[in-house]
């Protein structure tokens, strides 16, 4: 591995140097091309925070390019305020944009989101045209931007811009190599790859959604910024719907959520018109095809991220892989305070019945459109035990999973966590105060390693942000160790220890259903919502889990609840099983009276006539 | 009566939009694929139907007459753009339909920028005009109401295409299998619905609706340029969600009703701000009504 490192930083040392000769050896024409190719390359890298490594589909994101050029050209016409300083300015203001434009329709899905955002980016370039209190200057737009300077420095001609330009890139380049290996860029990933399972596993979708717009779009407005400078004319014919599918064909050509493939992808972009220029009325003809013939060859993009080759090398974090043995603390500090605030603050109109009942449902009811899936239901849970639900197919057992996990509101009725009534909480909330399951058609991140997938159910007890995760300050990087260490426990503890960096989607059948459970025990629940755990396995691996599970619930204090169709897995390790037919409880009691239950054989084999 | 004037207009302007929005949705139900190239398909359209008429050594309508002319310049375009459909489905979509979703975008973005330039190569990058001689000019009156004999012709027609793809889709055995693939296109292969067929005849009519579509924006407006793609298809596909994707009659309820909005809105609100009203409107109903007015609410089984 370190000869693969020492290689690919001789090769970044030479693309750097000859990035730094290039303008010596070009004209003002092609130096400015290399400047046109930083730009695209920034906007790029800011789409790919969003469409990359969230997985939202923009296509309205010249809107936020189209509000830094906008900014700064304003602020600096009207009110002289140099360029640089308007870098930052355009950047709150265009997140700031964001934020607001965003809020209300990010909980809309896949095409949905792209219409909106389609829309968007018209109504911006529209009202830009449209010039709204005179600012924007009409269709023809702002003229007599000025140029930036770093103190004396006045950055003019091609090459002093190329230089700027590239400069800046180099610091968001590595701004966002930090961010992607840190826990936000693991948490955009999260919810790119399956958004309930990151909800339910503790992260705040919702949240981390706006943040991926914010970002990209407060790195879209710098791009505006420069690009204003440079041009020293804004206009609304810039920022077009084909710009913004333009930016869209720089991620998807490079690969998604990659950052050399975006950087390649600005490239192509920019380049390629250049050299067809000889055959003018046609380069656009033949981009369109080759944007065809990419997607037909290589629809995973030209560089996509290669994501178990690197594994999860973070700064001087190497690998904690059998590392770990003894020194773990599972439970850290700041959560124990949490737990006390969180007890401290219990209702007294709970009802009682709760006693050492961790999990209670009182009279919970689910409907859909006219169908009553839960009806009534009305469950107990006890401490440190482990409490079976089963019943025919249909019963409303994993809508039960839902409702109590967060995933639906129930109609009515009420759930109660630890005596704290968690109804109509979100996934994440009940995640955070120590709720974890797994899910029936196993819900894992298949394009990312075992061992960031396990590492998911550590987000919510992570604090490191945006900063301090560009910066790796010293508590960031013993988060992320610490994090590292006991996603590394749970890998060995369930067997998966070999498949560390794999790719989840790789796994076997069988494997995928342990590293779910990892994820789950990561999060060091109270607990443990299992449903269908031992369904697809074989009768070794049932045997091998039944095992796991009941050594769980005496090293871990975890409480198990789970959804079995397997009888020997009900009976060989429940203490407490409940029968559901209809949405409703027909019995419970323990694995013995159930057995012989008359009305449980009913509902099984049907009523003897 | 300037009320009725300005619904007329606002109707024929819908009956363009709701011509290229049934496309979006019938693709869009059997593929999940906003075709980004449908826009393009429908200028297409507009420029082989102006080619066929102003065809030979005179224009067609001196061979046909002004209204065998136009017949022919329609049914022309509705094969050819038709054609262009089925072909553009092979080359650029069922290659790259295995891949997922994303680069389905990405290779419609292809195909549309493709088209675009193709046309600009072939007929040039300036604006190009219907003949005046091509198309009937006189208006009708009826009492106070003024109406002209085009508008007149495409409200007609649009309404004969609209009701005749309603009856094939909603009541035929081809229909329901249609709708069955829109709904479950896994489940229809295995009920025996022949999935190919259908997609063929989806990319046939679809892309041959816009080009008639196309055509009758050329008599009506009789200015068309190569880049009148991006615009109309931004606002069908507006109409396509306005209604609800995937839905046959609510393309048609949507694309009237944009058009109507459109037309009332420029008239009395603001002529310039009026495309912006538009994607307010189509965002608002995505927020609160995300499947469209009538439009089916599906969900996700989790």
């Amino acid at each position: 591995m370190g000869k693969g490192r020492g290689t690919s930083k001789f090769s970044l040392l030479a693309v750097i140097l000859l990035f730094c000769l290039y303008p010596l050896f070009s004209n003002f024409y092609w130096t400015d091309v290399a400047f046109f190719f930083g730009v695209y390359a920034l906007l790029g890298l800011s789409l790919n925070i969003v469409l990359g490594e969230t997985g939202l589909f923009d296509l309205g994101h010249a809107a936020f390019y189209a509000i830094g050029a906008y900014i700064t050209a304003i602020l600096n016409t009207l009110y002289g305020i140099p360029i640089i300083w308007l870098i930052p300015l355009s950047a709150i203001g265009a997140g700031l944009f964001a934020y607001v434009v965003t809020s209300p329709i990010i909980h809309l899905r896949g095409d949905y989101l792209c219409v909106v955002t389609i829309g968007i980016g018209e109504i911006v370039r529209l009202a830009l045209i449209n010039n709204p209190f005179g600012l924007t200057g009409g269709p023809n737009g702002i003229t007599g931007v000025g140029r930036p300077s770093l103190g004396p420095f006045l950055i003019d001609s091609p090459t002093r811009f190329y230089f700027y330009v590239w400069g800046i890139l180099v610091i968001v380049i590595i701004c966002l190599i930090r961010l992607q290996r840190s826990r936000i860029g693991r948490a955009w990933n999260y919810l790119r790859e399956d958004d309930i399972a990151a909800e339910t596993s503790g992260i705040d979708v919702r949240h981390f959604k706006l943040l991926a717009f914010v970002v990209g779009a407060a790195l879209a407005g710098v791009a505006g910024n420069i690009y204003a400078s440079k041009l020293m004319i804004v206009s609304p014919d810039t920022f077009t719907f084909m710009e913004s599918s333009m930016l869209f064909c720089i991620v998807m050509l490079g690969g998604l959520g990659s950052i050399p493939g975006s950087i390649l992808g600005a490239g192509i972009i920019t380049v390629f018109p250049e050299i067809f220029r000889i055959v003018a009325n046609y380069r656009m003809l033949f981009f369109g095809g080759a944007l065809v013939l990419t997607m037909i060859f290589r629809p995973g993009g030209i560089w996509p991220r290669k994501r178990e080759a690197v594994g999860l090398r973070i700064g001087d974090i190497d690998d904690v892989k059998g590392k770990v043995k003894g020194k773990l603390q599972l439970i850290d500090q700041n959560r124990n305070i949490k737990k006390k605030k969180a007890r401290g603050k219990n209702d007294p109109s709970v009802p009682n019945i709760i006693g050492n009942h961790i999990l209670t449902t009182d009279k919970l009811t689910m409907t859909f459109g006219g169908l009553v899936a839960v009806n009534e239901f009305d469950l107990a849970v006890s401490q440190e035990k482990i409490t079976s639900i089963i019943g025919p197919n249909g019963a409303g057992k994993t809508t039960v999973f839902n409702v109590v996990t967060g995933i639906y509101k129930p109609v009515s009725g009420r759930v109660y966590f630890e005596g704290n009534d968690i109804t109509g909480l979100k996934p994440h909330k009940i995640a955070e105060l120590g709720l974890a399951r797994t899910f029936q058609n196993i819900r894992l991140f298949p394009n990312l390693t075992c061992i960031e997938n396990v590492m998911a159910g550590l987000h919510h007890r992570m604090n490191s942000y945006v900063l301090s995760s560009i910066v790796r300050t010293e508590s960031q990087r013993a988060e992320e160790k610490w994090a590292l260490e006991i996603a590394t426990h749970w890998l060995e503890k369930t067997g998966l220890g070999d498949v560390h960096d794999e790719l989840a989607k790789n796994l076997p059948y069988g494997k995928q259903k342990l590293l779910e459970l990892a994820r789950a025990l990561s999060s060091s629940p109270r607990l443990l919502i299992l449903d269908e755990p031992s369904s697809g396995l074989n009768d070794k691996e049932t045997e091998e889990l039944m095992v796991f599970l009941e050594s769980l619930l005496e090293e871990q204090n975890l409480t198990i609840l789970l959804i079995e169709h397997d009888m020997n897995v009900v009976m060989g390790i429940s203490h407490w099983v409940v029968v559901m037919d209809m949405g409703m409880k027909i019995a419970e009691g323990t694995p013995k009276e159930i057995y012989n239950h008359p009305k449980v054989i009913e509902a099984y084999l049907g009523r003897e006539e | 009566m300037i009320i009725l004037e300005q619904l007329l207009n606002g109707l024929t302007i819908g009956s363009f939009y709701a011509l290229i929005a049934l496309g979006y949705s019938m693709v869009y139900g059997v593929m999940k694929l906003i075709n980004f190239a449908h826009g393009d398909l429908f200028a297409l359209g507009s420029y082989l139907g102006y080619s066929l008429l102003i065809w030979g050594a005179g224009a067609a309508s001196q061979r046909f007459g002004l209204w065998g002319g136009m017949i022919a310049a329609l049914l022309f375009s509705f094969f050819a753009v038709g054609c262009a459909g089925v072909l553009m489905e092979r080359v650029a979509y069922r290659p790259v339909q295995k891949s997922g979703r994303l680069p389905l975008v990405v290779s419609a973005l292809g195909a549309s920028i493709f088209l675009q330039n193709s046309i600009m190569a072939i007929w040039g990058p300036r604006y190009q005009a219907y003949p005046a001689s091509v198309v009937p000019t006189h208006a009708i009156h009826l009492g106070w109401l003024h109406v002209t004999i085009m508008q007149l012709f495409i409200l007609i027609l649009s309404f004969i295409l609209m009701l005749t793809l309603y009856y094939i889709v909603q009541k035929t055995t081809f229909g329901a299998a249609i709708r069955a693939t829109a709904l479950d296109r896994e489940m229809a292969t295995i009920l025996g619905v022949d999935v190919r067929k259908i997609t063929l005849f989806i990319f046939f009519l679809g892309p041959a609706l816009g080009g008639v579509a196309g055509v009758m924006n050329g008599m009506y407006y009789r200015q068309i340029s190569f880049v009148m793609g991006w615009n109309y298809g931004l606002k069908a596909f507006t109409a396509t969600i306005l209604g609800g994707i995937g839905n046959i009659p609510a393309a048609m309820l949507g694309g009237l009703l944009l058009g109507t909005v459109e037309m009332f809105g420029a008239a009395y609100i603001s002529s310039a701000w009026k495309d912006v009203f538009t994607f307010l409107i189509l965002i608002i109903i995505l927020i609160f009504r995300p499947t469209g007015l009538i439009g089916e609410k599906v969900a996700e089984k989790v």
